[in-house]
C-alpha cells in the first residue's frame, strides 16, 4: 500500500512537471502570435526660460524724491510684456501716491530722452496691492528702466515693494511655428 | 541399474527434443521477421514553405525629417518635421498603427508630472508632399493623431485613418509630426515655480509599430 501511494505521488508529480513544460512552451508561442515592423526616429529639443529681475525691489520714500530700479529680462526668450505687483505702505499720517514710468535706456537728468518715459499701469495709493503691465518687448538680456515717482507728503517712510512677474505664453514673444 | 541406465538415455532425449524445439523456434521467428520488414512502405511528398516579412521604414518627405530642434521652445511654440512610413516588407499590415514617443532624459517635459504642461504630439496625412516652407497641405489632410501628451504615449497611442499597407507599395505617405510645448507659468523676479517645463532638455525617441495582417487559412 504504501509503494502505492509513493507511485501514485509520484506519477502526478511528473504530470504535473509535464503540462508546466507545455505551458512553459506554449506561452512564448502565445505572445508570437503575429509579428510587427518597427521605425524610430529622434528629435533632441529643449526649452527656453522667461523672466525677469529687478535690481531693487524694495524703495523706502521718506522725501518727495524719484527713485529707480532696472530690470532685466534675465530669461532665453523675448518678452512682449511684464507685470508688476506694487504694495504700497500705508504711512501714519498722510497717504502719497505713486506713479512708475518705463524707459528703455537709463534715466538722464530724470528724463526718458528728453521725454517722461512709458507710464506703466494707474497711480497706486497708500495701503494697495496692484499688479501694474508694461508692454515694453525686452530681448533676452535687455533692460527696462523703471522710475517710481512719489507725490504727496511724506510725514513717514512709506515702502514701495515691486515684484516683477513674467507668465507665459501671455507675456513671451508671439509663439514660433517651425517646419523642418 | 538398468532401470537407472534406461531413465538417463531418456532425459537425453528430452534434452535433444527440447534443443531442436528451440532451434525451429528461432528460424521461425527469423523468417517471420523477414516477412515483416519486407512488408513495410514508406510514402513522401514535398511542399515549400516561405515566410514573409514586415519591415516598416521612416524616411524625411520634405525637410530633414527628425533631427534636432535647435531652437529653444516656449509654450504655444511647434515645431513640424515631415515624414514617410513604409512598409517594405512582403507581407500587408493590418489597419491601424501605434505611435510611442519617450524621452531621455525623463523630465517634466515628458513624464506628466506637472498637470496640463509638457511637450504634446499631433501627426496629420497630407495627400501630397507638405509645403515645408509654410507647413501647409494642397491636397486633403487626415488627422491621424490629435495634440496629445507626450507622457500619454509611452505604451504606444493608436493613429486614426491608417490603412493597411499593402507589401512594396504600402506606404503612409506625406506624414506632418507636430511638437508643441503646452504649458502657463509664471518667473517671479527671474525665478520659475519649484516645478517647471522651464530650461530642460530631452531626446524625443519616436517609434512608430506596424502589426502584420491577418493570418490566412489556405486550402490547395
Amino acid at each position: 500500500m504504501k509503494c502505492l501511494t509513493r507511485s501514485t505521488v509520484s506519477r502526478t508529480a511528473a504530470t504535473a512537471a509535464v503540462l508546466l513544460l507545455g505551458v512553459a512552451c506554449l506561452t512564448p508561442f502565445a505572445g508570437a502570435a503575429g509579428i510587427a515592423g518597427r521605425a524610430s526616429g529622434t528629435e533632441a529639443v529643449s526649452t527656453a526660460s522667461w523672466g525677469v529681475t529687478a535690481s531693487v525691489t524694495s524703495m523706502n520714500f521718506n522725501f518727495n524724491v524719484t527713485q529707480t530700479t532696472n530690470v532685466v529680462n534675465t530669461g532665453t526668450v523675448a518678452l512682449s510684456a511684464q507685470s508688476y505687483v506694487v504694495s504700497v505702505s500705508r504711512p501714519f499720517f498722510f497717504a502719497p501716491t505713486f506713479t512708475i514710468f518705463g524707459c528703455s535706456v537709463p534715466w538722464v537728468g530724470g528724463t526718458c530722452s528728453g521725454g517722461r518715459g512709458t507710464q506703466i499701469g494707474r497711480t497706486l495709493y497708500s495701503g494697495s496691492t496692484t499688479t501694474i503691465t508694461s508692454a515694453a518687448a525686452l530681448a533676452p538680456g535687455a533692460t527696462d528702466y523703471l522710475k517710481v515717482v512719489p507725490a504727496g507728503v511724506f510725514l513717514f517712510t512709506t515702502t514701495v515693494t515691486l515684484t516683477p512677474e513674467v507668465t507665459a505664453p501671455a507675456q513671451v514673444r508671439a509663439p514660433i511655428r517651425t517646419n523642418q | 541399474m538398468s532401470t537407472h541406465s534406461h531413465t538417463t538415455k531418456k532425459e537425453r532425449r528430452y534434452g535433444k527434443i527440447a534443443v531442436a524445439g528451440l532451434l525451429t523456434s528461432s528460424v521461425g521467428l527469423l523468417a517471420a521477421a523477414g516477412v515483416y520488414a519486407g512488408l513495410s512502405a514508406t510514402a513522401t511528398g514535398a511542399e515549400s514553405v516561405s515566410s514573409g516579412t514586415l519591415n516598416l521604414t521612416l524616411s524625411p518627405d520634405v525637410g530633414a525629417g527628425f533631427s534636432n530642434f535647435t531652437g529653444k521652445m516656449a509654450p504655444g511654440d511647434t515645431d513640424n518635421v515631415y515624414v514617410n512610413l513604409n512598409n517594405t516588407g512582403t507581407l500587408a499590415s493590418a489597419a491601424g498603427m501605434t505611435l510611442s514617443v519617450t524621452g531621455a532624459p525623463a523630465s517634466a517635459l515628458t513624464d506628466g508630472s506637472i498637470v496640463g504642461e509638457g511637450l504634446t504630439v499631433s501627426a496629420t496625412q497630407c495627400s501630397v508632399a507638405w509645403t515645408l516652407a509654410t507647413g501647409t497641405c494642397s491636397g486633403t489632410t487626415k488627422v491621424l493623431l490629435a495634440a496629445t501628451p507626450v507622457s500619454a504615449t509611452g505604451a504606444g497611442v493608436a493613429l486614426s485613418n491608417v490603412p493597411s499597407l499593402v507589401a512594396a507599395t504600402g506606404q503612409l505617405a506625406h506624414v506632418q509630426v507636430s511638437l508643441g510645448l503646452a504649458g502657463t507659468e509664471t518667473s517671479v523676479n527671474g525665478v520659475p515655480p519649484t516645478q517647471t517645463i522651464q530650461g530642460l532638455s530631452t531626446t524625443l525617441t519616436y517609434t512608430f509599430t506596424e502589426q502584420q495582417r491577418t493570418g490566412v487559412s489556405t486550402n490547395q
